[in-house]
């Protein structure tokens, strides 16, 4: 990956993710319960919700002062993150007047730089793409 | 499972969401975000979280009513999110919902899943704020 890194967290929280499946009226077991995420086969640890993986994304255009201008978000979620895994934001840093760009979740699986795991990938467009009223 | 016919038939109740400043500055702190500035509208992810958080029904039941296996643990397979304007806080949102997929096909991660793809139109009660679609992917293939 040589993007740059736009935005990390070290260690994703387990107790957020009863938030998020609050506020998302989602009781899917598997992010509540350690139990129910080896059952299901996703192993020991529970299993971040997608969107709160994609406001981890959408962490990093809002540090470069463009969350407000988001009009598009085209994203492929192709892995799971667990709690406690270390996570990274890469891809070109959104600058003014840039129409859309391209940004990846990754897991950080191990020290060297090929522990790599994408998770999830999305195109984010801005204003001036603004879809049809 | 419910067949492609019975599943785009189905009529998902049209819900309400509240997006109030309290919960947008409790999801920012989840997501490990910034605080929201006094004029700012919500965390952009507040978009996907109203639309499903504000269905006329919950996932599961929504699973359920397809026969489709909520206690495999679904996951997100992917979004595609239209902002029309940003989601501002302290504000109640309508939101329609509709099926527009229901496909058993084979998984690279599963083996054989379930793919729902939902549409959603959330509005202000007369402007369109946003529209989301996203697809959901049921491990197995199997109801529970």
């Amino acid at each position: 990956m040589t993007d740059d890194i736009l935005w990390s967290l070290d260690d994703v929280p387990a107790d957020a993710m009863a938030e998020w499946c609050a506020a998302l009226n989602d009781d899917n077991a598997i992010h509540l319960d350690r139990a129910a995420a080896e059952a299901n086969g996703f192993g020991p640890r529970r299993v971040n919700p997608g969107p709160a993986n994609l406001a981890y994304l959408l962490n990093a255009l809002m540090a470069a002062g463009r969350g407000n201008e988001i009009v598009e978000i085209e994203a492929r979620f192709l892995g799971n993150v667990l709690e406690g895994d270390r996570v990274l934001v890469a891809g070109t840093p959104a600058t003014p007047g840039m129409e859309d760009t391209r940004l990846t979740l990754a897991r950080v699986t191990g020290p060297g730089a090929e522990d790599i795991e994408p998770v999830l990938q999305a195109r984010i467009g801005f204003n001036g793409r603004r879809p049809e009223e | 499972m419910a067949t492609q016919e019975e599943a785009l038939a189905f009529r998902v109740p049209q819900g309400r969401y509240d997006v109030t400043a309290a919960l947008d500055e409790r999801l920012r702190s989840a997501a490990r975000a910034p605080g929201r500035h006094d004029a700012e509208p919500a965390h952009p992810i507040m978009a996907f979280v109203a639309a499903l958080g504000g269905m006329g029904m919950s996932i599961r039941e929504l699973s359920e009513a397809l026969g489709l296996a909520f206690a495999q643990g679904p996951v997100l397979g992917g979004c595609h999110i239209r902002l029309h304007r940003p989601v501002a806080v302290d504000r109640s949102y309508v939101i329609d919902t509709r099926v527009s997929a229901l496909q058993r096909k084979p998984s690279r991660r599963f083996g054989l899943a379930d793919h729902l793809t939902l549409a959603f139109e959330v509005t202000d009660g007369s402007d369109r704020v946003c529209e989301v679609e996203l697809a959901m992917v049921f491990p197995g293939g199997e109801a529970a």
